[in-house]
């Protein structure tokens, strides 16, 4: 039984929709994602499960209860805002002791319960200060607590950790992800970070232009995108094309690729063209020929990158790029220079069909 | 070298402009101390006689109070109005804002005295009678551009996710206004309260059309004393309203800092 049910939710601004029928559920506990491109409607969708935007049309249900008609203070939801939202004329146990307040709990039971939840974030001994005069990251750790210290059904998290430097982004996405599961709150994740989303996330519901392409694993998502859009906007990835030369089976046919023959697990007519999306990680270089199942086929390095711990090298073979990144454990990356000729080559299995039939 | 000249030119000029503010002020306050039965300055002699004698003229202290009911009045009830429309519009968009915005800043451009014929006129025309009410009612409309002005500014780059916040907890629209938004515009809705109590205060030009035999606020009593008698009384009067206005301008400097307070927007 899901505990979150996004039900065929509809929003328009000014006569444009800006989320489409988006269909979502989320069991209890979960941590999912929302990730997409600016603008697809990640923060509209969640400002409506909070209650700040209207809903148009659909349904909100959290643990069997429509919500989406309740005002947002009825609705008993934490939010953790990009740019931490905190009330500037209050000190940080007000802050976090604000909704208890609302709630009427009594006085000693207040004091206890905002203690703990500063604790959980390791703000112990920072009650009295104003929130200017807290750091980033501690801001929003402040906002964490205030928005868990009232035991919400739901998190919501507006891109977070946006406003952070790329050290503390790390950490804190860890401190989140292991607060979230300490406490087991069913929480939604809004970033267009990918590396985060797939870091941190049970599930990832990728976005697109008012709707939720696919929402999945971080592993199905990367390695089985079920739309090009996924597959281009997970990852980095190369486009190639392939001629089918001959129709072996049901999801068994031979390609052409670069001149050399390949073996692909996909249906496909005789003769058509087909594309398919390549990861740079998964495309090998070597001097000397290949064989077996890869196809192998001569490729000239145009640029060279050295990236840390992998080299990235841009191929060019029958007049199109391709992007090839190497571990430089693999492979040395002093034996290759720019303009040297290589040969290319990739398995089967890495190659990710696209929706988009010719 | 060649930096120093305009520098001392700037500070020199400086100085005549503060010289010039301040000058008649002082001159108020110091001839208020003089034994003399006539004002002078310099002072002749130094007593505080000017200040002890008001209590013989009662006619003062009616005004005095009168004059700060008005104010007190003005300043309540055009401070919850100037804010209260401010925020409308600064947050929404509506059909006649811009209709609204310039009626509302209408009074900024309108000499007072045609401003006061105005009101003199609608006044016997309603038949509204010469009363603190009929001051209090002008002095809002002359004040309401001022609180309009310091709590736009203070409204502008607020962020409402803060309110949002605040109603995610559980407080309903009523407690995020009192307990949120109300404390975070703060300095600009008092700076505006404060402004609009000294101009009240302060007024003449309308007053004077509005005003009746029993009704007199304190700068019309003492405009018309003058007319007939020029003894140092009114410069004791006179430095009573400018210690008082002193005083609201130190706790608008404590509370907020003048600079805020005359900047167009919150930094
Ligand atoms: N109040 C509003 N009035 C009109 N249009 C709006 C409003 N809020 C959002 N939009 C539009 O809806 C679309 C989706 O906005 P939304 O804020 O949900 O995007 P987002 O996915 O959160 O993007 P980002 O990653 O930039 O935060 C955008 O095109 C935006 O311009
Ligand atoms: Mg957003």
């Amino acid at each position: 039984m899901s505990y979150l049910c996004l039900e065929n939710l509809v929003k328009t601004f000014n006569k444009t929709e800006v989320v489409k029928k988006l269909n979502l559920e989320i069991k209890q506990g979960e941590l999912v994602s929302f990730l997409g491109p600016s603008g697809c409607g990640k923060t509209t969708t969640l400002n409506m499960i909070a209650g700040f935007t209207e809903v148009d049309e659909g349904k909100i249900v959290v643990d069997g209860k429509p919500v989406h008609l309740l005002p947002p203070n009825k609705r008993e939801m934490g939010m953790v805002f990009q740019n931490y939202a905190l009330f500037p004329h209050m000190t940080v146990f007000d802050n976090v002791a604000y909704g208890l307040k609302l709630s009427k709990i009594g006085k000693s039971e207040t004091q206890r319960r905002v203690l703990e939840a500063l604790e959980m974030v390791r703000l112990s001994g920072y009650e009295k200060r104003y929130p200017k005069e807290l750091s980033g990251g501690q801001q929003q750790r402040v906002s964490l607590a205030r928005a868990l210290v009232i035991k919400p059904k739901l998190l919501l998290l507006d891109e977070p950790l946006s406003n952070l430097d790329a050290k503390l982004r790390q950490e804190m996405r860890e401190e989140i992800v292991e607060i979230q599961k300490n406490v087991g709150i069913t929480t939604i994740f809004v970033t267009h970070d990918q590396e985060e989303a797939l870091a941190i996330s049970d599930r990832i519901a990728v976005m697109y232009e008012g709707r939720i392409e696919q929402a999945d694993s971080p592993v199905s998502i990367y390695n089985h995108p079920k739309t090009d859009f996924v597959s281009r906007f997970i990852g980095e990835v190369n486009q190639i094309q392939g001629k089918v030369t001959e129709i072996l089976g049901t999801h068994q046919s031979k390609l052409n690729f670069y001149g050399n023959e390949q073996i692909v697990a996909v249906n496909a007519m005789k003769n058509a063209e087909m594309d398919f999306f390549i990861r740079p990680e998964n495309i090998q270089i070597s001097l000397v020929e290949t064989n077996d199942r890869n196809i192998g086929f001569k490729a000239k390095v145009e640029r060279k990158m050295f990236l840390g711990a992998k080299t990235r090298y841009i191929l060019k073979a029958q007049n199109k790029h391709l992007i090839a990144d190497i571990s430089n454990v693999v492979l040395n990356s002093n034996l290759i220079h720019e303009g040297s000729s290589v040969y290319a080559a990739w398995k089967p299995e890495h190659l990710l069909p696209s929706r988009n039939v010719r | 070298m060649k930096k120093r000249l305009p520098k001392i030119g700037f500070h020199f000029f400086c100085t005549i402009i503060y010289v010039f503010l301040l000058a008649p002020i002082v001159v108020v306050l110091m001839s208020s101390l003089t034994a003399t039965d006539y004002i002078v300055f310099p002072p002749k002699g130094l007593t505080l006689r000017w200040y002890v004698e008001l209590v013989n003229h009662p006619e003062f202290m009616q005004s005095f109070m009168l004059s700060v009911f008005v104010a007190l009045g003005t300043s309540l009830i055009s401070t919850a109005i100037g804010t209260l429309t401010s925020i409308a519009i600064v947050r929404h968009q509506f059909k006649g804002k811009t209709a609204i915005v310039q009626l509302v800043g209408s009074p900024l451009l309108i000499p007072s005295v045609v401003f006061g014929v105005a009101l003199l006129q609608f006044y016997s025309w309603i038949g509204l009678a010469a009363s603190p009410a009929a001051l209090i009612i002008g002095h809002i409309i002359l004040t309401i551009p001022f609180v309009m002005r310091l709590v736009v500014a203070s409204l502008v780059g607020f962020d409402r996710s803060i309110e949002q916040a605040a109603m995610n907890l559980g407080a309903g629209k009523f407690r995020v206004f009192f307990q949120i938004t109300l404390p975070i515009i703060k300095s600009g809705v008092i700076a505006g309260a404060i402004f609009s109590f000294i101009t009240s205060f302060d007024d003449l030009t309308v007053a004077l059309f509005i005003v009746s035999t029993d009704v007199v606020t304190l700068p019309v009593r003492i405009f018309t004393y003058m007319q007939y008698q020029y003894d140092p009384i009114i410069t004791s009067v006179s430095s009573i309203m400018i210690l008082l206005t002193i005083v609201l301008m130190i706790i608008i400097e404590r509370v907020l800092g003048v600079g805020k307070v005359f900047a167009s927007k919150n930094q």
